[in-house]
């Protein structure tokens, strides 16, 4: 159902957003664009993956969220059509591509999980240890059908993560330190496997790399449809798992780690147009 | 008055020191009540960096790891990381006099077996080299009570041919066989698996014998699956 609906809107999309062309292609079609001008390993590795992707179990995920986030609910018994994430109160289109950002009202940068979690909290009175929040990580939760639905309405549209408020470009670039931040058992940091040149793995799996731009915007592109979880799965359930081989502690969800990656990642994928929902190994 | 006010102005000037020094703050430092969010704006990246790792609450610091240390040990750096991690940022080159400091600070590190170095079991060498289990916390810690951990030479490395490695690591097929078994072979062989950065200043490839991941033997176990005429990765 979604997925039609937003087959309509590109048009008008193409033209508000000043977006890149591929703000009227599906996802598929925008892989396939960025994949015959690289010939990039990470982007061809799987052709079943990308047969799959005109299915993608995410839009049925992002239609879920659709309800969810139209239906009144919590203690304040509101809907979430009031929440502002960064581009006016309700507005979705393009807003996703354009986080993390500063937010005035918590006076922090935030990236959408954490964005959506506080509006379930201010709007619908919801709190840390209800279900609706704690729940994380999975195509059955809140957090992710709601996340998915807000995500895909910038699908094909270009990275360009604010960088106008100075604590937007301090975690960017507190970001940019982290990844390159060696520690642990194994004395990793996310550029032993994501700084190489095109076509490193590990064991059979291709590694994106931050060299080249069109190989990040895929990595980047989340929520997407992990096969191998047979979830849809986010930014920071991402972040979680290279942190897990890393040998690194438990990180908390939302917390400011999380968000300055994520900033840092965003940009190095600033000006490619994002692959949502996408679908990953 | 004045009293009163002067010891405000030395707490609130003692609060903006700990502020700046957030970041250089050592080990431990959070058992104390986390002091007033800190202006990001205002901090350079690498003090901000540091604040996001040890104080804002981002990692659970205090979770048990599989050494019996805690989470915080995982993330404190010693001097070759440090090292290491600005030159990566910075596109990975170093010049040679801190190529030498780091080799030199690698070589220190490196401990040999009483009898010299012998070759152990390759078959043991072989599960060793596939497995990349152990160490690993976060969400899903690995329980070493089910098994003991592995080298993760696989991930990098392509060794014996029947099984899929990685490329983050020059492939090491035929390694025994197109090196001969040589006491310096074996040295150099030693050296790289207990801390590659003897040789290899800022290398990739961990430190496993220096970061307690594989014991003495179980190294002798990995040389034993790159040399042995009758290992795999010599067929
Ligand atoms: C030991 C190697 C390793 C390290 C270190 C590592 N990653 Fe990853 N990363 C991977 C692997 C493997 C994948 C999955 C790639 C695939 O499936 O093709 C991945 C996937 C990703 C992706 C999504 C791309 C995809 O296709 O799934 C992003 C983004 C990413 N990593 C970011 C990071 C960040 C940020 C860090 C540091 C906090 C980091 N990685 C550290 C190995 C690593
Ligand atoms: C995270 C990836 C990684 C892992 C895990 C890893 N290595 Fe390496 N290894 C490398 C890299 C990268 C190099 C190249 C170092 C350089 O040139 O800076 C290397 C170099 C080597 C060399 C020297 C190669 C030569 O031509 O002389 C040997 C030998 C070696 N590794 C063996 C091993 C063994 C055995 C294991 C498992 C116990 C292992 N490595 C685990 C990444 C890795």
């Amino acid at each position: 159902m979604i997925k039609k609906a937003l087959c309509a809107l590109p048009i008008v999309l193409a033209m508000t957003a000043g977006a890149v062309a591929s703000a009227n292609q599906a996802p598929e079609d925008i892989l396939d664009a960025l994949a015959a001008k690289t010939k990039s390993p990470y982007l061809t590795q799987s052709p079943q993956n990308r047969m799959m992707m005109p299915d993608n179990p995410s839009y049925d995920v992002a239609e879920d969220g659709g309800k969810l986030f139209k239906q009144k609910r919590g203690p304040k018994n509101a809907s979430l059509e009031q929440c502002d994430f960064g581009k006016g109160p309700g507005v979705l289109k393009g807003a996703y591509v354009e986080l993390p950002r500063y937010f005035a009202d918590a006076g922090k940068v935030m990236d959408l999980e954490s964005r959506l979690v506080h509006c379930m909290k201010t709007l619908q009175g919801f709190t840390s240890d209800d279900p609706q929040i704690k729940r994380r990580h999975g195509s059955d939760t809140d957090i992710m059908k709601l996340m998915t639905y807000v995500a895909i309405q910038s699908n094909g549209m270009a990275w360009n993560p604010s960088m106008k408020h100075p604590q937007e470009k301090a975690m960017r670039d507190a970001g940019e330190v982290l990844f390159y931040r060696r520690s642990g058992s194994m004395d990793f940091n996310c550029a032993t496997c994501h700084t190489n040149d095109a076509g490193a793995r590990i064991r059979a799996s291709v590694l994106p790399t931050i060299k080249s731009k069109e190989e990040w915007t895929k990595a980047v592109s989340w929520p997407a449809h992990r096969v191998g979880h047979e979830h849809t799965r986010s930014s920071q359930h991402r972040v979680l798992e290279c942190l897990w081989q890393m040998r690194y502690p438990n990180i908390k969800p939302d917390s400011d780690v999380n968000i300055a990656l994520i900033s840092y990642w965003t940009d190095v994928a600033r000006g490619q147009p994002a692959i949502l929902p996408d679908l990953k190994r | 008055m004045f009293k009163k006010t002067s010891i405000a102005a030395v707490i609130a000037a003692t609060t903006s020191m700990a502020l700046v020094l957030g970041g250089c703050a050592a080990p431990g430092a959070d058992k104390t009540a986390a002091p007033a969010k800190p202006d990001y704006g205002k901090m350079s990246p690498q003090a901000l960096a540091e604040h996001l790792v040890f104080e804002s609450g981002s990692y659970d610091l205090q979770q048990p790891t599989q050494e019996g240390t805690t989470g915080r040990h995982r993330l404190v750096q010693d001097e070759t990381m440090k090292i290491c991690s600005e030159a990566a940022m910075k596109g990975g080159q170093i010049d040679a006099k801190t190529s030498e400091r780091i080799n030199k600070l690698a070589a220190a590190t490196v401990k040999y077996p009483e009898g010299g170095i012998k070759l152990g079991d390759w078959k043991k060498g072989r599960d060793l080299a596939w497995s990349g289990f152990g160490f690993r916390t976060a969400h899903n810690p690995d329980d070493h009570g089910k098994g003991a951990p592995g080298a993760n030479c696989y991930n990098c490395h392509q060794l014996a041919t029947d099984r899929t490695g990685g490329s983050l690591g020059p492939s090491l097929t035929g390694y025994g066989k197109l090196r001969g078994n040589s006491p310096e072979m074996l040295k150099y062989t030693y050296d790289v698996i207990y801390n590659p950065h003897v040789y290899f200043a800022c290398a990739n490839m961990p430190r496993l014998g220096a970061n307690g991941v594989l014991t003495q033997q179980q190294i002798a176990d990995v040389m034993a699956y790159l040399f042995d005429p009758a290992s795999p990765v010599n067929k």
